[in-house]
């Protein structure tokens, strides 16, 4: 015999979620593979038909764990479309800093992911022990560490606590000092020179037809992103830079962009550039109310129509079409994300010809979400 | 080119959604099942080429379901929603995976959620769910809670005698 097959998932250190693929291999060249969601369907799309426009807040962050506030965030941004509402100022820049909060975290679980699939364990107990920093302050201004359920429509829920911003300041100064140590034990590192470059390679022309984007998309050359493209929230008013292949600063370009290398530094660049956000929301945060002022959570009348929102997650294009007939729930609500395109059909196909060693780490750089593709 | 242009030379009538939150237009036109391929082309060739998704919605007091195919162009900075409505009874449609191949997965969810059949996408059946004994669960009339006394009886309902947690 001279095919085998070879189930990576759902239980396996080398996968990115609860979440399988099935492989065919030829000696350890993957010859085939078949995508298997399922093991984490809950049927949010179809929960949120039978519940209040405001009961689904506190439901929708659970589809994406490492990231919940993008849900959060597209979910009112759909809501303020149907009903016409511009929120104040203060809760953009609020918004905006929570958003960019949840990026590092979700950057730094992968980074740590992703050196775990190439043998350099020591990154990820670094990053979650770093992250847990970012949770403690998610946990003072929400109440909550993982699921925040904090941006709400017409604004965000609460108001900053006395002192906030300062605290923010001291944690963003302190996961600046430890970049350099991620760069000298896995973007220095030899392992990562030898590994990444030139492995997983998504076709350059392809890449925008396979619907891949996000860091995955910049990592090909392209210089797209939805906080600049489609602004939303206080981005508009904030300077920072996209970093996409090859302009990798002070890094070295090895491999022909669209590879796991390429993938893995535009992430690793990204956190530097939510850090000079995140600096630049402090600065400028203004003064005002945080929500608008909200009608009777019981008896919201959304106005019947199609919207759509969508936002830069750190794993790509993350949107939300909502259809309301004008009633008290939401009609339909189809969730758009990243990892849709990104862990089925483009896995599927640029795993052909990997070899077995090298799936994970391609999995890995691709930030697969598995919770985002099957609701 | 620009959507408003296209949509003139396709002949098709459109509407702007209200957009708060993002900024860039966005456009939904209705268009004839057998059209749709034909627009779609005409769009990808005139820089619409990233397909963002593909959706359904079960309008059952019309005995309708909507296909929602949603594309965005980097060029222009718009997107498009082009929709077709299928008869609720026996919705059948062409598979259009050879445009985008992502549409292929979006199809075999709708196939198994709404049952719609897609012809020509060889790879429908079973994907989210398993051992799935009922209707497709998607649509408006599946009962959620009927399906769950019918399945799990031996947990009884609060409402019906059962323990509070």
């Amino acid at each position: 015999m001279k095919e085998f097959e070879l189930f990576i998932g759902p239980q396996h250190p080398g996968i990115t979620g609860n979440f399988m693929y099935h492989l065919w291999v030829d000696g350890d060249t993957i010859v085939k593979a078949e995508a298997h969601p399922g093991y984490l369907h809950r049927g949010f799309e179809k929960l949120m038909e039978r519940r209040t426009w405001q009961m689904n807040v506190a439901l929708i962050p659970r589809i994406c764990v490492p990231e919940p506030d993008v849900n959060e965030a597209v979910y009112a941004m759909a809501v303020e479309s149907l009903m016409d509402w511009d929120i104040p100022e203060r809760a953009k820049y609020i918004r905006t800093m929570v958003l960019e909060m949840a990026r590092i975290s979700s950057h730094l679980l992968t980074m740590g992911g992703y050196a775990g699939s190439i043998g350099l364990y020591t990154v990820g107990q670094w990053a979650v022990g770093d992250r847990d920093y970012l949770l403690d302050l998610f946990e003072q201004l929400t109440g909550a560490r993982v699921y925040h359920i904090f941006i709400f429509p017409g604004g965000v829920r609460w108001d900053l606590p006395d002192g906030f911003l300062r605290k923010l300041e001291k944690v963003l100064n302190y996961l600046e000092s430890r970049l350099e140590f991620y760069d000298k034990l896995l973007f220095a590192n030899e392992v990562f020179f030898r590994r990444a470059p030139d492995v997983g390679v998504i076709p350059e022309d392809k890449a925008i037809e396979w619907g891949v984007t996000g860091p995955n998309l910049r990592a090909c050359g392209y210089n797209y992103d939805i906080r600049k493209l489609d602004p939303y929230a206080a981005y508009p008013d904030l300077d920072f830079e996209i970093p996409h292949y090859p302009k990798f600063g002070d890094f070295e370009v090895l491999g022909h962009g669209c590879d796991c290398y390429s993938r893995m530094l535009v992430r690793r660049l990204e956190i530097e550039q939510s850090i000079k956000i995140l600096r630049q929301v402090i600065k400028k945060m203004p003064e005002g109310p945080h929500t608008l002022k909200l009608p009777n959570p019981l008896a919201w009348k959304v106005p019947a129509g199609y919207a759509y929102a969508r936002v830069e997650s750190s794993k790509g294009e993350y949107g939300y079409f909502v259809i309301s007939d004008g009633g008290k729930m939401p009609y339909r609500v189809h969730v758009r994300g990243p990892s849709y395109t990104h862990g089925i059909n483009v896995t599927e196909t640029i795993a052909k010809g990997l070899n077995i060693a090298d799936f994970s780490q391609t999995i890995f750089s691709l930030d697969v979400c598995a919770p985002d593709i099957e609701r | 080119m620009k959507a408003e242009q296209i949509f003139k030379e396709l002949g098709l009538e459109f509407e702007k959604l209200k957009v708060k939150g993002n900024t860039l237009p966005r456009y939904k036109a209705e268009v004839k099942p057998e059209k749709l391929e034909e627009a779609i082309i005409k769009f990808k060739s005139n820089g619409f080429n990233h397909f963002v998704a593909l959706s359904c919605i079960d309008w059952i007091k019309d005995e309708k379901f909507e296909l929602v195919y949603h594309l965005f162009s980097y060029k222009e900075k718009e997107d498009v929603f082009l929709s077709i409505f299928l008869p609720r009874k026996e919705p059948k449609y062409k598979t259009l995976r050879h445009l985008f191949p992502q549409i292929e997965t979006y199809e075999r969810e709708i196939h198994e959620m709404f049952g719609v059949e897609f012809e020509g996408n060889d790879r429908l059946g079973e994907f989210i769910l398993e051992d799935w004994d009922d209707m497709p669960p998607m649509r408006k009339d599946f009962d959620t809670v009927a399906y769950a006394k019918k399945k799990y009886e031996s947990v009884p309902l609060i409402d019906e005698g059962g323990e509070k947690e």
